[in-house]
């Protein structure tokens, strides 16, 4: 576009000089043709008067002998220095005003030239009216103006000087100089107003042209500003529909992801089925979960889908034997910062370690998020395109949080099903627990019976072997009550401060007689601080236990490894699982190498009674105590194995801060000890009040028995001596409890020492499963000794005291 | 050098006041008689036809007219009949001859083509010279005009004009005519 056409449509001077510029251009384009078509016709005119020479005057004569004629000379002289200056001009200096002036001049000339080869026939002067008439093509009078006045200078010359070549007569009058001039003259006028009226026509072409041009401009101008707002709306539109689409995607997304939650039974069954719908909807061809194992602090391998038609076999088998640390690879820095990554070409990302593989697999795009879990992370999705696609930040946001939706789901029902399995074990283990409570006390009944008989026996009578075996038979079954109380968690623990390095230590040489030469035992004590508060004793026995049972796993030998480490367990670890806190914790890991089991049997571990041993080698119980134990020490159990490869037990017990207490050593009398103080001895169930008072008498003690806490207080009054030495008591009784008992008789006996005994103690459990030190606990069922034992090291106490 | 060359006259020579009898051509006894003497290869002389073309025809019948070509001893025919004598043959009213080796142009004092005698019916000449301006040269001039005024019985005090035109002998035969 011209500059002035830039300016305003509607702006008059701007199309007066619009107007101007193209009659200037239209004006030289004519005299620039002009000037090539005179160049051309002054070349055709010197060849022309060269011919005319040679035809009409080739020769001159004298006799019969001849020369070439002048004429011919002048033809070839005279027309090229006529012709040569004019062309040259026109064409190496086209439009110019001293060309058309010269090329004037220069036909003039080559009039004069072309009437003077022709011997000046009259009709050659019409050259002169046809080159005026060629000249007006300039359209520029001037240039007719020098034409007339080199014909009338030519005249008024030739006609002072030789007027017989002009005029024919030889002294001819200046006035037909004027006559001659007149004539040429005459055709100039109206040459001249022939080229003004042209000029005009030119003028008015040109504007109407700069009309036309200005109007086109307006046009075009409103035809951009409308196709502008047009690309701006349509812009808007596409962004709105761009928008909307991914509005209708991300609903979709949910509303998928929602559906498939809420359909499916568990987090397992649900995943695949979460990777297909996102991928289809969002056209991804590959997607993999993978979830966090905390304890061993790596991302494990889940699930993997892809569309049908995608061959990425290869990248979907070496991603199943895959594992990442947190902050390596593409899982890991999601896992390691919590928030989504996308990487636009996998191939072409140093941090991506699987490049390898994606470019095996034509995988480019790919974009990572994590499944949140309370404040961390539970696992990353991932998903791979074949394409190259750049980030799309909205679509990072719906997917990260449709990774809290989902961190939601796989929360809820890890801790719905972990809920379940403790429902069950805690309604087992009440149940066990009920029945053990039952058959603690008739067990000790058993015992304390079978242990009189055979006191009041003589020696050699038959019946001490039958009685033996009774009490023999009473232990075993006294054990099994145990091991279900301690199950069911109901047994009384012995807290303390133990580090577990020194128990574990001081197992050592027990532990390499249990398992033989075969199996190969490693041990490997934390270094830092590994104190936790437990019950030594108990700690012991779900050590042993395990260690059994790893001995039974490797018949054939193996290593066992046992470990002690520190651990931290994150909130999201520890929310998984209800009864557990999140913290510093030890840990002690035992595994072994020996065949391992498959899920369902990790699954029913353990649950009491439950074995896979066979008919009489395992009562099912091992294992469910060490869950009761552990359980009610605080702690966690759990037991990974894969079938072939070996198990890991891992107990996590919360970490105390608290340095260990020296025990005093356990002083063992070798006899009975004797006394002759009062004791109240109160319990529910007769045969056990029965044992223990029969004991307690034959020990020199005098007996005062009481079924429950108002019988106990009616002879507490009663007494004639006005004292009772010692309060024993169970804890747990009809009407009246064991504690309610002591506090009645110390205000009746403020001296008077209180012994507590129960199988369990849910007194002890409003006192948060501690004992308190300032009271005095015999826990059934008890040996007669072991009950003299009490007794009387509670009475020593108190005449120390 | 153009001008130079146009505008230079022929030579004359010494023309007989009266007609020559015994010769070729005859004197017309009822109207004036005009002879003019022509190179048959002179591109000047074609002016000259072109002014007795014109003459002849102001003249309206009263000039007779007689064009002799030169042509050289042992020359052919064709080297004279040219384009030159085809047009004055063709000229109403004119009588083309041969002046075979300038036999009459010597007795006519004739020098260069062009070269113009006008007698009357007496045989008394009325006019020698050119009817050109200038060499080869067609146009208004004073010969031409003189001629008319004769023949039409005008006055005219132009009875001699210089001759525009090729030499119808060179150096040589004029030395040797003289």
């Amino acid at each position: 576009m011209n500059p002035s056409q830039s300016k305003s449509a509607s702006d008059p001077v701007a199309i007066s000089v619009r107007v101007a510029e193209l009659f200037n251009e239209q004006q030289q384009n004519i005299i620039r043709h002009t000037d090539w078509l005179m160049s051309w016709l002054m070349i055709f005119q010197w060849f022309f008067a060269v011919g005319l020479a040679f035809w009409l005057s080739p020769k001159t004569w004298a006799g019969i002998n001849s020369q070439i004629h002048p004429h011919i000379w002048a033809a070839v002289i005279l027309g090229g220095i006529i012709t040569s200056l004019p062309v040259y001009m026109a064409r190496a200096h086209p439009g110019e005003t001293l060309t058309r002036q010269t090329v004037a001049v220069g036909q003039m000339l080559m009039s004069a030239l072309l009437i003077h080869l022709s011997g000046g026939r009259i009709e050659t002067h019409f050259h002169i009216f046809g080159s005026l008439a060629i000249l007006a093509f300039y359209r520029d009078w001037r240039v007719l103006i020098t034409a007339s006045i080199v014909v009338y200078t030519d005249h008024l010359i030739r006609g002072y000087y030789w007027p017989q070549s002009v005029y024919g007569v030889l002294n001819a009058s200046i006035w037909r100089s004027f006559e001659h001039a007149g004539w040429v003259l005459f055709e100039v006028t109206f040459l001249i107003i022939a080229i003004r009226k042209s000029s005009s026509e030119m003028l008015l072409v040109a504007e109407r042209q700069a009309n036309l041009e200005s109007l086109k401009e307006g046009i075009e101008q409103t035809v951009t500003e409308r196709t502008a707002e047009l690309a701006k709306t349509n812009s808007a539109l596409l962004t709105e529909n761009v928008q909307r689409k991914k509005a209708e995607q991300k609903l979709s997304i949910e509303y998928s992801v929602s559906r498939i939650l809420a359909e499916s039974p568990s987090w397992k069954e649900a995943q695949p089925q979460i990777l297909k719908g996102i991928g289809d909807i969002l056209n991804w061809d590959v997607g993999v979960i993978w979830m966090a194992d905390h304890r061993d602090a790596i991302l494990r391998f889940a699930e993997i889908w892809s569309q049908l038609e995608v061959p990425v076999e290869s990248f979907k088998e070496k991603n199943k034997e895959m594992t990442f640390a947190r902050g390596i690879g593409l899982p890991g820095k999601v896992w390691a910062s919590g928030e989504p990554a996308w990487i636009a070409d996998v191939t072409e990302d140093v941090g991506f370690t699987r490049a390898t593989l994606a470019k095996k697999a034509g995988l480019h795009g790919g974009i990572a998020f994590p499944i949140l879990v309370g404040n961390g992370v539970g696992g990353v999705i991932e998903f791979f395109s074949r394409e190259v696609r750049p980030p799309e930040e909205d679509f990072l946001r719906t997917l990260s949080n449709i990774g809290g939706q989902m961190g939601q789901f796989f929360e809820r029902k890890f801790v719905e099903e972990h809920l379940f399995q403790s429902q069950k074990m805690e309604t087992v283990g009440k149940l066990a627990g009920g029945i053990a409570h039952e058959f603690n006390s008739i067990m000790t009944a058993i015992i304390g019976q079978s242990e009189l008989i055979l006191g009041d026996l003589p020696s050699g009578n038959p019946l001490a072997e039958n009685a033996t075996e009774i009490h023999k038979a009473a232990e075993r079954a006294a054990t099994l009550t145990r091991q279900l109380l301690a199950y069911g968690r109901k047994q009384m623990l012995r807290l303390e401060i133990l580090d577990l390095n020194t128990v574990l230590t001081g197992m050592e040489t027990m532990l390499h007689h249990l398992i033989g030469r075969n199996i190969d035992l490693r041990m490997i004590t934390s270094a830092g601080f590994a104190n936790v508060k437990a019950d030594a004793g108990q700690i012991e026995q779900v050590i042993i236990n395990i260690v059994m049972n790893a001995v039974d796993a490797m018949p054939n030998g193996g290593k066992l490894t046992l470990e002690i480490v520190n651990a931290t367990l994150d909130s999201a670890y520890a929310s998984r699982f209800p009864e557990l806190k999140a913290g510093e914790y030890i840990m002690l890991a035992i595994t072994d190498t020996g065949a391992g089991m498959n899920e369902e049997v990790r699954a029913r571990l353990f649950e009491p009674f439950f074995t896979t041993k066979g008919v009489g080698k395992g009562t099912g119980l091992g294992l469910a105590t060490c869950h009761g134990i552990v359980k009610q020490s605080g702690g966690q159990i759990a037991a990974y194995s894969e079938p072939g490869r070996g198990t890991t037990f891992k107990i996590y017990l919360p970490q105390v801060q608290q340095p260990k207490k020296t025990l005093p050593p356990r002083i063992n009398a070798p006899e009975l000890p004797r006394g002759v103080e009062t004791i109240l001895l109160v319990e529910d169930d007769p045969s056990l009040r029965e044992m223990a008072g029969s004991m307690l008498k034959r020990l020199g003690y005098s007996v005062l028995s009481a079924a429950n806490g108002v019988e106990a207080l009616t002879l507490a009054h009663q007494q004639s001596t006005g004292h009772i030495d010692l309060l024993f008591t169970d804890v747990v009784m009809p009407h009246m409890s064991g504690k309610e008992l002591s506090d009645r008789v110390h205000s009746l006996f403020p001296q008077t020492k209180i012994l507590y005994t129960s199988a369990y103690t849910e007194n002890a459990i409003v006192h948060q499963g501690a004992l308190n030190h300032d009271v005095e606990f015999l826990r059934k069922p008890f040996t007669p000794s072991a009950l003299a034992q009490k007794v009387r090291e509670i009475l020593n106490a108190k005449k120390t005291n | 050098m153009i001008l130079k060359y146009e505008n230079a006259s022929g030579a004359v020579g010494t023309a007989p006041e009266h007609w020559i009898s015994g010769t070729q051509i005859a004197l017309d006894r009822d109207r004036d008689t005009l002879i003019m003497f022509a190179h048959p290869k002179c591109p000047c002389t074609r002016a000259s036809l072109e002014e007795l073309n014109r003459l002849l025809a102001h003249g309206n019948g009263r000039i007779a007219a007689y064009v002799l070509f030169f042509r050289p001893r042992g020359y052919p025919d064709s080297w004279t009949r040219t384009d030159l004598w085809r047009s004055a043959a063709a000229i109403p009213g004119v009588k083309v001859e041969a002046d075979v080796d300038d036999a009459l142009s010597r007795r006519f004092g004739a020098e260069t083509s062009g070269y113009v005698l006008l007698y009357d019916p007496q045989g008394q000449l009325l006019f020698r010279g050119g009817i050109t301006g200038s060499r080869g040269h067609a146009g208004d001039n004073v010969g031409e005009s003189a001629v008319i005024s004769q023949a039409t019985g005008q006055k005219t005090s132009v009875t001699q004009t210089p001759v525009y035109g090729c030499p119808l002998m060179n150096q040589c035969q004029q030395g040797a005519s003289r």
